[in-house]
């Protein structure tokens, strides 16, 4: 009894380290994106973002930094696609939107 | 700063009104919709629901006094040309017309604009232009040869300078701006970018991913370029 109760505590505890490990990851893939994107090295950023929406696909940041570096690459349909993923991720995304309203219009 | 009248607060006639505000002018917005009136009072001068086609009011509000006119009433063709009449006959200089159709657009010349619009028009010869050439952002015809226009660096300039490029020597051009994006930081971290022109770029000017180059040249020549 004890021992299946200690199997699982290390399960739990495994699974929260992996759970920490990835939000680490990305964390780290959408600093190494924004510090490509400062540098204007934009396709760099845009492998690191893309890196980081891999591991986390609903991480509204992501798509917000891919589409302001889209959008700096003069990329606006592609820069608008990921504003508007960002938005429905969380509609409370007030620069995405700012971004968004100024490529598609109000 | 100019005084001006706008007659008819639809979504051209406020637009209007609020950019000669933005840009410092006395405005007299005028239309018979209280909402619309309403919306706009922050804005303007003064705004005012009144029948724009009445002279006595438009006297009483000083009408007379203004430098311009715009009329955008267009939709209703006969308010428009009533309007129009009434605007040189108070004489102010400067009428411009909202017109719908060629022939709206005559009769309001006929009456007294001195400039006549056509914003469906304009804006759905733009609309094709920048479908059929996603790569020019603005173009301004100088002569049935020459143009000015804005595209974006060609792949193969970045990372280059001007002098470098010699686009005079090599390709017939002057790029006489170049736009460009400035990434930057939010106070709250997030990633944002400034918009900035350089009118007569230096020549040590590197050229950066997504800069925009306003090019001035034969429509030949800028047509080469484009094609790099």
């Amino acid at each position: 009894m004890v021992q299946d109760e200690k199997r699982d505590f290390a399960k739990l505890e495994a699974r929260i380290a992996q759970i920490k490990n990835r939000k680490q990851k990305v964390e780290k893939l959408i600093e190494l994106g924004k510090f490509y994107f400062l540098n204007e090295k934009y396709d760099e950023a845009i492998e690191k973002l893309k890196e980081a929406s891999k591991i986390d696909e609903k991480n509204a940041e992501i798509y917000y930094n891919l589409g302001v570096v889209y959008e700096s690459k003069n990329l606006p349909d592609d820069a608008s696609q990921m504003y508007t993923r960002a938005l429905e991720l969380n509609p409370g995304h007030q620069l995405a939107s700012k971004h968004l309203e100024k490529i598609v219009g109000k | 700063m100019i005084q001006c009248v706008v007659l008819g607060l639809g979504i051209f006639g406020a637009s209007v009104a609020r950019a000669l505000a933005e840009k410092g002018c006395e405005v007299l917005a005028i239309d018979e919709d209280e909402e619309k009136v309403k919306e706009i009072s922050d804005v303007v001068t003064q705004a005012v629901q009144a029948d724009a086609t009445d002279e006595k009011v438009l006297r009483a509000l000083g009408v007379d006094k203004m430098d311009a006119a715009i009329v955008s009433t267009g939709e209703d063709m006969e308010a428009s040309i009533l309007i129009t009449l009434l605007m040189k006959e108070l004489g102010i200089k400067t009428i411009v017309a909202k017109a719908i159709s060629p022939s709206h657009g005559t009769v309001l010349r006929k009456v007294g604009a001195t400039r006549v619009v056509f914003p469906e028009r304009d804006t759905g010869v733009r609309l094709a232009e920048s479908l059929a050439a996603p790569d020019i952002l603005e173009h301004i015809s100088l002569s049935p040869e020459y143009s000015i226009l804005e595209v974006r660096a060609p792949k193969s300039f970045i990372g280059s300078t001007l002098r470098e490029i010699d686009v005079r020597a090599k390709h017939g051009v002057d790029i006489i701006a170049i736009k460009k994006k400035l990434p930057y930081l939010t106070d709250a971290g997030e990633s944002d970018f400034k918009e900035e022109i350089l009118i007569t770029p230096n020549a040590d000017e590197e050229i950066a991913d997504g800069d925009i180059l306003v090019v001035l040249g034969t429509n030949r020549k800028i047509d080469k370029l484009r094609s790099l």
